[in-house]
């Protein structure tokens, strides 16, 4: 039997953080994976409540053809790599893929008419095409806006928790 | 400009002018530069002396012996290596501390400054313009928060409101409320701190290039490398994103629009090979 982790023992909450065109899974109830800065960049956590199997996404880019080089060695560098390695990566710990909840934080986007810096905009549009392809579904999001923010996914619970850059209130974004 | 020199003047907690840079950046421009030259000048700070050498120390850099001195530093990695770690270190200091007025955490500024600093320094390259002053350039671009922080503070509800409603960027917000903007103030302070006019033109129009009268792809440069760090996950404070885009910015690069997203990649990429920047 492997020897119970620090954090079985004495309860303690582990967080897991997760940098910029990064992921993590988890099926630790100790973890919290948790990701800084999430400016237009895109925040995906996913949830599976039955086996209590979690992941976040921190995607830069929407689309990987710009450097298929890149995306095979940092998926999660893009949107459209890095969805499918999240998933992925959280089957591997027995997620089921319908029954995930799927939460959003970030894209935040730029005063811009001329489209060139709407990084932010571009990400969440990805998002969605992808998800729809799959059929499915976002339980609770918090995108867009001029605000960098950070993210939080509780293995144990489910729930998600938001903060904005320069504010200290911590948010509920989804209950779990 | 009064109104601009009064508020640096009332600034509390401006760091000490680093006269040295400017200086540097001089001798970084001559063809044949005289290593005593640059030796003296950095010498005279023991402390930054001391953190040169422990920079060349460290794993990154380390040879097999180590360096014992600045000379031998000196030989070793190059003049324009060492000037982007002289500014690192120099920049570190003035920039780490938090700016509670823009919202802003202990050790935030510095790092979205040496993230933009790695990203003009590689648009530059690419657009055949002096690296070394876009790097400081990109590395002192928003020096003027840390002037205007402490007016700001209590403005937190003015400045949502600007942006937000009047959807004004956030220089725009700060003109609004305090009459002079972060970017005036940070060329004007680096005006009086001697550093070369294409690189003070470049601050002072870091978010609306077009207007810098004789270095726009400069200003471009930095407005963009600006961008990238927000871009890239290192933008922080109220309203970080309250940024206009700017496709003359682009053009006066003779960049395309798609090329924005290479220049992120290549920031962080870039940002794992700058280990004196290991803040950031």
């Amino acid at each position: 039997m492997p020897a119970p982790s620090l954090a079985a023992i004495t309860g303690f909450e582990q967080k897991l953080i997760v940098g910029v065109a990064d992921l993590a899974v988890s099926s630790n109830p100790n973890v919290v994976i948790i990701t800084y800065s999430l400016g237009s960049c895109l925040g995906v956590t996913i949830y599976d409540p039955v086996t209590k199997v979690g992941g976040l996404l921190h995607a830069m880019l929407p689309d990987s053809a710009i450097d298929p080089a890149k995306a095979a060695s940092q998926a999660a560098m893009f949107i459209d790599t890095g969805i499918p390695a999240l998933f992925r990566a959280a089957y591997q710990l027995k997620a089921d893929k319908h029954r995930v909840q799927i939460c959003l934080a970030g894209a935040a986007q730029v005063m811009d008419g001329s489209g060139f810096f709407s990084i932010g905009k571009r990400n969440y549009e990805m998002l969605m095409k992808l998800l729809g392809q799959h059929g499915l579904v976002v339980r609770a999001e918090q995108v867009g806006g001029l605000v960098s923010r950070t993210i939080s996914l509780n293995i144990k619970t489910g729930e998600v928790r938001l903060k904005c850059s320069g504010q200290n209130l911590e948010t509920i974004l989804w209950k779990g | 400009m009064e109104r601009i020199d009064e508020f640096i003047r009332s600034a509390k907690s401006l760091p000490p002018a680093p006269r040295i840079l400017p200086q540097l950046m001089q001798l970084l421009r001559q063809t044949d530069v005289d290593s005593s030259k640059v030796v003296d000048l950095v010498t005279f700070d023991p402390a930054l002396t001391a953190k040169i050498l422990q920079v060349c120390n460290s794993a990154a850099y380390a040879g097999a012996m180590p360096v014992a001195d600045l000379r031998e530093a000196l030989l070793r990695l190059g003049f324009a290596e060492i000037f982007r770690i002289v500014a690192s270190v120099i920049g570190e200091q003035a920039l780490g501390a938090a700016q509670a007025g823009y919202g802003i955490g202990r050790g935030e500024l510095w790092e979205h400054s040496a993230v933009a600093a790695v990203a003009a320094q590689i648009i530059a390259q690419d657009r055949g313009l002096d690296p070394q002053q876009a790097f400081t350039a990109g590395l002192l671009h928003d020096v003027g928060k840390i002037v205007l922080a402490k007016a700001l503070e209590g403005s937190y509800e003015r400045i949502i409101e600007e942006t937000d409603i009047h959807q004004q960027s956030l220089v725009e917000a700060e003109k609004a409320v305090l009459g002079v903007d972060h970017a005036q103030v940070g060329g004007r302070l680096l005006a009086q701190w001697k550093f070369p006019e294409p690189l003070v033109e470049a601050v002072t129009w870091h978010h609306d290039p077009s207007s810098a009268e004789n270095h726009q792809p400069l200003a471009a440069c930095v407005y963009l490398a600006n961008m990238i760090a927000a871009f890239t996950g290192h933008g922080y404070g109220f309203q970080a994103f309250a940024l206009r885009g700017r496709a003359e910015a682009l053009e006066s690069l003779g960049l395309q629009g798609d090329e924005l997203p290479l220049y992120m990649i290549r920031t962080t990429e870039g940002l794992k090979k700058v280990s004196f920047l290991a803040a950031a």
